[in-house]
């Protein structure tokens, strides 16, 4: 069995219910405002979007729009003001539901911020250890999420988190999370400080992830690579939705993406400027080249 | 006089079995952009923060920041007030306790008129854009407000040299915009810019590309040299940026650009003129 099956094992863990590999997320009207000495700061307000299980949405916007405020409150971290989060359908009073927020899982825009064991297997080891999962299957997950993420056990296990590069530290943070075998992934600028190669090889991991079923919300700066990953787009604006639903690239659609400091993919802007449909245009430079040979 | 005179350099953190930095030489001159490039922990921040004074070399035959030795103390410290360093982790960074306060705090440490220190960190708010939080708490800031923070206060203090390590990584692509074209303008001033970066078209426009690999100098060079080279782009663990992956693309389904594109204007005239 690859790493990446041991990872993907949700599909085929015989206690979850048939076809619940992918979570469904439900956002209803969620608000949320950060307590400061002289006023709160509002960073979330009546958010509602809905994500399918399996989907896949980019969720953009310019720096302090909220992201991440949304993402922690997805996770259980902070509880909104007002509104719900809903998982499979359940909400915070329902029975379950703490299970299921197990089944969530969150690699944080910092990764330093999730990283507090004295060596690499005993961070990604602790969420499985505390779940008591039998320690010969939490080594075997431990070795699988290490090497799905390119820190491969027999290099890195031993290795004081804090002793890694920041590139590094992110790929362990996502390590832990993979080990938990989450249901849906929330990413929060995964790409930020890794090296092409490592995009590269996370960009396949993701690709492989969705292709088990697991439902993925990604934050981003990154249009390209949003693009390239997710079916939907959600662009916050302070705190507001100002898109959510497929990617469109009419006029209004690329000012609303200007509006909101982001920019058209690379490859829909080149499917533009060639004279093609940019609703149309390729997700990946391998896709292009076949249209363009 | 070159602003960075290193020559032979290396670094071992405590207790590592292998040096972070191995025989490495870099020479930086006035008004040079040169861009660090190199996989996770192929050394880029190690060598940030010796250039910036900030740890002190292993061993070098030669390491000099502005005329200041590395190798010694003195030196350090005098290169810490000349090379201006922005962190790969802007909360490694901030100090103060609010934003205006934290991108005066270099300049109060050099001990400006209360005058001149007011105009100048209104004009590095507006540079970038963070008047409405000039008295938010760092913590309260996002990811990206923190990293146009840190470089506001790093770019406040005037200096010579600047060693940038990702400056743009956290940050929207309008804000990524105003800080290369930020980046160009000091340029334009005479200042030197080591740049370190994960994103390959902003190597484009660099004087020099300098590749590591495992601490060591794998590339120097023009940014087009590097990326001819795809074999080594590939073993380095980098890429190309995206008009010079699609033309790779194409070539393997046996279409071949005449050049290699490294920018949109560049492939669509590839495009147009290619057989």
């Amino acid at each position: 069995m690859s790493s990446l099956e041991v990872l993907a094992g949700a599909a085929s863990d015989k206690s979850r219910a048939p076809g619940s590999a992918g979570m469904r997320l439900v956002c209803g009207g969620a608000s949320f405002s950060y307590e400061e000495a002289r006023a709160p700061i509002p960073a979330l307000c009546d958010v509602t979007f809905e994500l399918r299980p399996g989907g896949s949405l980019a969720l953009m916007g310019a720096s302090g729009s909220g992201k991440s405020t949304l993402l922690q409150v997805i996770r259980g971290l902070d509880a909104p003001e007002s509104g719900a989060v809903l998982l499979d359908g359940a909400g915070p009073a329902d029975v379950g539901y703490a299970d299921l927020q197990r089944e969530v899982g969150l690699v944080f825009q910092a990764p330093e911020l999730q990283l507090f064991a004295s060596t690499a297997r005993d961070d990604v080891a602790f969420g499985p250890r505390r779940l008591g999962w039998p320690e010969a299957q939490v080594t075997s997950v431990v070795d699988a999420a290490l090497d799905v993420v390119g820190l491969p056990s027999a290099r890195f296990a031993e290795r004081h988190p804090y002793a890694l590069s920041g590139g590094e530290q992110r790929r362990l943070a996502l390590a832990g999370v993979l080990a938990m075998r989450p249901r849906l992934l929330l990413l929060d600028e995964p790409f930020v400080s890794l090296d092409p190669g490592t995009r590269r090889q996370l960009v396949g991991i993701l690709e492989r992830l969705k292709a088990a079923g697991v439902t993925l919300l990604l934050a981003t700066h990154d249009v390209d690579l949003a693009w390239a990953l997710c079916d939907e787009l959600l662009v916050l604006g302070e705190g507001r939705v100002v898109v959510a639903g497929p990617w469109d690239f009419s006029t209004a659609g690329g000012h609303l993406l200007a509006a909101n400091r982001l920019r058209e993919p690379f490859l829909v802007e080149l499917w533009r400027r060639l004279g093609r449909d940019p609703q149309r245009a390729p997700r990946s430079a391998a896709e292009a080249a076949e249209a363009l040979s | 006089m070159p602003l960075f005179d290193i020559s032979g350099l290396h670094y071992r953190y405590a207790g590592a079995q292998a040096d972070a930095l191995a025989d490495l030489d870099l020479e930086v001159n006035e008004g040079e952009f040169v861009a660090v490039v190199g996989a996770n922990g192929s050394g880029k921040s190690t060598l940030a923060r010796l250039l910036g004074g900030l740890e002190k070399p292993t061993a070098a035959r030669r390491a000099l920041a502005c005329g200041h030795d590395l190798l010694v103390e003195d030196g350090r410290m005098a290169a810490r007030r000349d090379v201006g360093v922005l962190f790969q982790n802007p909360e490694n960074q901030l100090v103060a306790q609010c934003v205006e306060d934290d991108v005066a705090f270099g300049l109060e440490n050099l001990a400006w008129p209360a005058a001149d220190i007011g105009h100048r960190v209104d004009e590095m708010l507006a540079r970038f854009g963070l008047e409405e939080l000039r008295r938010r708490e760092p913590h309260m800031l996002s990811g990206g407000q923190k990293q146009r923070t840190a470089l506001a206060g790093v770019i406040a203090v005037p200096r010579r040299v600047l060693v940038l390590d990702e400056p743009t990584a956290m940050l929207d692509p309008a804000a990524r915009d105003e800080v290369l074209i930020a980046v160009r303008e000091m340029r334009g001033e005479g200042l030197a810019i080591v740049y370190v970066t994960q994103e390959m078209d902003e190597t484009v426009g660099a004087d020099r590309v300098v590749a590591l690999e495992r601490g060591t100098e794998a590339y120097a060079g023009a940014a087009s040299g590097l990326f001819a080279d795809t074999a080594l782009v590939r073993r380095l663990g980098l890429g190309l940026p995206a008009a010079g992956e699609l033309a790779l693309a194409l070539a393997e389904q046996g279409r071949d650009l005449p050049g290699l594109p490294l920018t949109m204007d560049e492939l669509l005239d590839a495009l147009g003129g290619a057989t």
